[in-house]
């Protein structure tokens, strides 16, 4: 059946994962509870005992050196990394409260429902602008035509990217700057109308124009939806974000408020870090 | 002070020591020149009085190259948590040290023109407050260069102390114009005197609150009778014990 109903994204309650469930949706503030969390990509312990909770329709953004954790963390919160061999977890991670890795939950739900953005903008080369962004939804089985014209355009609205593109809707998404390419990404992932966005380095690749215009987005974007973003520019963390963890050899050193986090850091390792002191 | 772990960029570090070196000059020069000022007063020196006035502009010239090394830095190295604090400190205490110099030139100015008329025995009515006053600024800038909260949060405190000796030197001194009007003029001259070093404790007052959040990120300015006495009234278990704190694990560990 085709979901024709859903068009303005308006912020919806989190419905239950599972199919088959018909409870009500529990009234948490926290899209995420992170308990004991670790991972290992064979040998390697990535993510070590992190427990955090990420409330909802906040930005939380994720800092730390190259290899503390802080994307495998990130993609634990939509069971990416399970798509990479001899990866294992344990711990839980519950997703407005009901577990992200029960037995009966489909990782593309998940994924439909905890939409991701990577550092590297990848749109399909072979597809338009406007086929870019309903990808998901057509996967999804949706065609109804007007539907998809609709949640396109309102999508591509979002990403503060329309007025760029509304008239080379045909062309290419590749055709776009680094830059329109990221928000074409960004508008990608909303489509599906997900209720969490992650964001993987989205703005490392770009200049700085098109990086203030992805943190504006970003920012615009907190009021419908939980952003987790990971970043390793310590100012845009501070500019962005309500909240930060700062990850370092795989643990959770500290988690914060992000004005308290890089003004009074609780723990010298954040303040070293943020800093830039290393002995 | 800031935390003198060493950043990856030497040219940071360096930067950083520029500013507070020169931050630490201008408060030795500022300190120097109260002192200078009361001296010229009490001692009936125009030679010091005349040192203590041109001396200022050394001081002038290290505040604007205080505020130019903090916009440098911020510009360069956009600097958190303790260094960002301390270089916006640095560039508040900068103006306060200033202004309390140019307190330093109107007392030698008044005590000049004091000293060529004839010696007025009521001038060391001033000495306790003198005292007070050198002894805030000596604290307080012992408090920022040893990261002392507790001596900082001390300090604001005091400057009530002050505020109470202008008043009861102002009561004394007009009762003394009462009995000696020929000598209404000098009289004025150490009620403006007074008033210059009770202003002078008003910019002390300044800085204890900005070495405070330098030190511990709190903001205690305009909190009347809530003012905090020490470091566990203002932090309670936020209390960061220094030395505990310089021990924790870093990131080389």
């Amino acid at each position: 059946m085709e979901r024709t109903q859903e068009i303005t994204p308006q912020p919806k309650p989190a419905a239950p994962l599972a199919a088959t469930e018909q409870s009500q949706p529990p009234a948490s503030r926290n899209a995420f509870e992170v308990a004991n969390l670790d991972v290992w990509y064979g040998q390697k312990h990535a993510v070590q005992d992190v427990t955090l909770n990420i409330p909802e329709r906040t930005i939380t953004a994720i800092i730390g050196p190259s290899g503390c954790g802080k994307s495998t963390f990130l993609r634990c919160l939509n069971r990416m990394h399970e798509l990479v061999p001899r990866s294992r977890m344990t711990g839980s991670i519950r997703f407005f409260g009901e577990d992200l890795y029960a037995a009966q939950i489909d990782p593309a739900v998940v994924r439909r429902r905890i939409g991701m953005v990577f550092q590297k903008s990848n749109p399909f080369p072979t597809m338009s602008i406007a086929e870019n962004v309903t990808v998901g939804l057509r996967l999804n089985g949706i065609r109804n035509r007007a539907f998809l014209r609709d949640r396109m355009e309102q999508s591509l609205r979002m990403a503060a990217l329309w007025d760029e593109v509304k008239d080379d809707l045909g062309k290419p998404g590749v055709s776009l700057s680094g830059g329109q390419q990221q928000r074409l990404c960004i508008a990608r992932a909303i489509a599906t109308q997900p209720e969490v966005l992650l964001m993987d380095e989205p703005a490392s690749a770009l200049d700085p124009i098109a990086t203030m215009k992805v943190e504006e987005l970003i920012h615009q974007l907190s009021r419908d939806y939980t952003i987790v973003i990971v970043t390793h520019n310590m100012q845009q963390a501070s500019r962005v974000s309500d909240k930060t963890a700062f990850f370092y050899l795989g643990k959770l050193v500290e988690f914060n408020d992000t004005d308290q986090l890089f003004t009074r850091p609780r723990e010298k390792q954040t303040e070293d870090y943020i800093s830039g002191r290393f002995g | 002070m800031a935390d003198t772990t060493r950043h990856i960029l030497g040219s940071y570090d360096a930067a950083l020591s520029a500013l507070q070196n020169d931050l630490l000059m201008m408060a030795s020069l500022c300190e120097r020149n109260v002192r200078n000022s009361l001296g010229c007063l009490f001692n009936r020196d125009e030679d010091l009085c005349n040192v203590t006035i041109a001396d200022d502009e050394e001081i002038d010239q290290l505040e604007k190259q205080v505020d130019k090394n903090g916009i440098d830095l911020l510009r360069r190295f956009q600097p958190v948590a303790t260094d960002l604090r301390h270089v916006v400190a640095a560039m508040k205490l900068s103006g306060n040290l200033e202004r309390i110099a140019d307190q330093a030139v109107n007392i030698a100015r008044k005590a000049r023109k004091l000293n060529r008329a004839p010696l007025i025995p009521e001038v060391h009515f001033l000495d306790p407050m003198y005292r007070e006053v050198t002894a805030m600024l000596s604290d307080v800038l012992r408090a920022y260069t040893e990261n002392d909260i507790d001596l900082a949060i001390s300090v604001p405190a005091r400057d009530k102390t002050l505020d109470a000796m202008n008043h009861e030197i102002t009561e004394k001194l007009t009762v003394q114009m009462t009995k000696f009007p020929e000598r209404i003029t000098e009289y004025l001259d150490l009620i403006f005197i007074a008033r210059h070093l009770e202003r002078s404790g008003d910019l002390v007052k300044n800085i204890a609150e900005d070495v405070v959040f330098a030190i511990a990120a709190e903001d205690i300015r305009h909190m009347g009778a809530q003012r905090p006495g020490s470091a566990a009234d203002l932090l309670g278990d936020k209390n960061p014990d220094a030395e505990a704190w310089k021990a924790g694990e870093t990131l080389a560990s």
